[in-house]
């Protein structure tokens, strides 16, 4: 009744920011980064990216409750830069990474689909093996033994017969 | 910048085998949750039953046809999410409609399939041209996945006897795995590092003799196997992991590795 739409756990709310940037005050060039609306995968991913930076002295992420939608980030940096705009330099540097990654998935694509031209055929068609063999045996109503099959029950009048 | 390599091993149209090496753990493991929980597809979300005189009840019946796959190609741009549509309820942008409709005639049991639901235009359809959305669907767009394909054993949705029937509506919409598994275009990945444990980052159990209780896997053969007695290295990371990633046939296996980009979308803010 009162539930939220499921959707608001991925989906950012009308005029919501997605980032907020709060800058420690007791630690030196600390910040806090809450995300919203996302989770483990991409917590995780930009942590492992901003603790192979060498600027950076602390980065760790938490997700505090498995039920609210977002993560904290928080970053400790060598006062080089602040966290925030590091922060900016991983994500462009995952981006890059995806975008080659997206790159070598297409031509090792094209390579397979250059060598393998009887694709279709090893495909879909797998999925339904056993299906057939199994269908045939199917007897559900065990009357297969005396006259040959599924009509027998229907052969003596029915109350459904209209 | 550390640059990804990829190899895939094995490739058919609804499963992929690849390699990928020099990319940190976390990343290889965001690409195996996106391709489970955030690529969108569509399928069955609201169930009109007309009349059911099966031995299965309504929500039974809603929930055996929820979980049918249906081709979902190019489904992010070629259909709207119901909540992003300007629709009262559902439109022709932002949902498809699925009739069901079979009565048994036969004095034999008949299986009522995937075979019997047809996707049917909607009734506001025709009168205004069609939208953007709608011209990029491809023909078997929203039906189910592998019908009247010969080779492809159709799904069972309930069996029914003589003078039993099933009539009715489903109302197919667009959504991702994180609000429903239905929509989940993987039907597995499999994720594997390490084949030697040499990481130790597991630890056995055994009776009496570890190695012959847990043989190699296959993809042991692609990495050495640790030599007799060689200390253990603890700054060793893994880098080198093997994907399978099989779909329900909704998007094909290279759709769903093709569309990890959509990790950028998450990093654009």
């Amino acid at each position: 009744m009162n539930a939220p739409d499921r959707f608001t756990l991925f989906v950012l709310d009308e005029g919501e920011a997605p980032v907020e940037v709060n800058e420690d005050t007791k630690i030196p060039n600390a910040a806090t980064i809450k995300i919203l609306k996302q989770d483990h995968t991409l917590g995780n991913m930009l942590r492992a990216q901003l603790l192979s930076m060498p600027q950076v002295l602390f980065a760790g992420y938490k997700v505090p409750h498995p039920l609210h939608p977002y993560f904290l980030l928080k970053i400790q940096t060598d006062g080089s830069i602040a966290p925030d705009l590091l922060l900016s330099e991983a994500c462009n540097q995952l981006i890059g990474t995806l975008a080659s990654l997206e790159g070598k998935f297409k031509r090792e694509f094209a390579f397979k689909e250059a060598d393998g031209a009887g694709l279709g055929a090893t495909g879909v068609g797998g999925a339904g093996h056993g299906g057939a063999a199994f269908a045939t045996s199917d007897d559900p109503y065990g009357t297969g033994a005396g006259t040959g099959g599924t009509a027998s029950w229907g052969n003596r009048d029915d109350y459904l017969d209209f | 910048m550390n640059d990804p390599i990829l190899r895939i091993r094995k490739y058919e149209r609804d499963r992929v085998n690849f390699v990928l090496e020099n990319v940190d753990m976390a990343f290889a493991n965001s690409l195996r949750r996106v391709m489970m929980a955030d690529l969108p597809t569509v399928a069955i979300d609201i169930v009109e039953i007309q009349a059911n005189t099966t031995v299965l009840p309504d929500e039974f019946i809603s929930h055996r046809l929820g979980m049918i796959p249906l081709v979902s190609s190019n489904c992010d741009v070629a259909m709207r999410y119901t909540r992003d549509c300007n629709c009262f309820e559902n439109c022709a942008f932002c949902s498809i409609i699925l009739v069901l409709n079979v009565k048994c005639h036969d004095s034999t049991t008949m299986d009522v399939t995937s075979n019997h639901l047809e996707v049917v235009p909607h009734e506001d359809q025709g009168m205004e041209e069609a939208g953007e959305e709608q011209v990029k669907r491809i023909e078997k767009f929203g039906s189910p996945v592998g019908k009247n394909e010969p080779g492809v054993e159709p799904i069972l949705i309930c069996k029914i006897r003589k003078g039993q029937e099933l009539k009715l509506k489903c109302i197919v919409k667009k959504g991702i795995a994180k609000e429903h598994a239905k929509w989940s275009p993987c039907s597995a990945v499999s994720f594997e590092y390490d084949p030697h444990n040499k990481l130790r980052h597991t630890s056995y159990w055994f009776e009496t003799d570890e190695r012959a209780e847990w043989p190699l896997g296959e993809n042991a053969a692609e990495e050495e196997a640790p030599r007799e007695g060689e200390p253990f290295d603890f700054n060793a990371k893994p880098s080198k992991f093997y994907f399978d990633v099989e779909t329900d046939g909704s998007l094909g296996a290279q759709e769903v590795v093709m569309k990890v980009r959509i990790i950028v979308s998450f990093l654009s803010f």
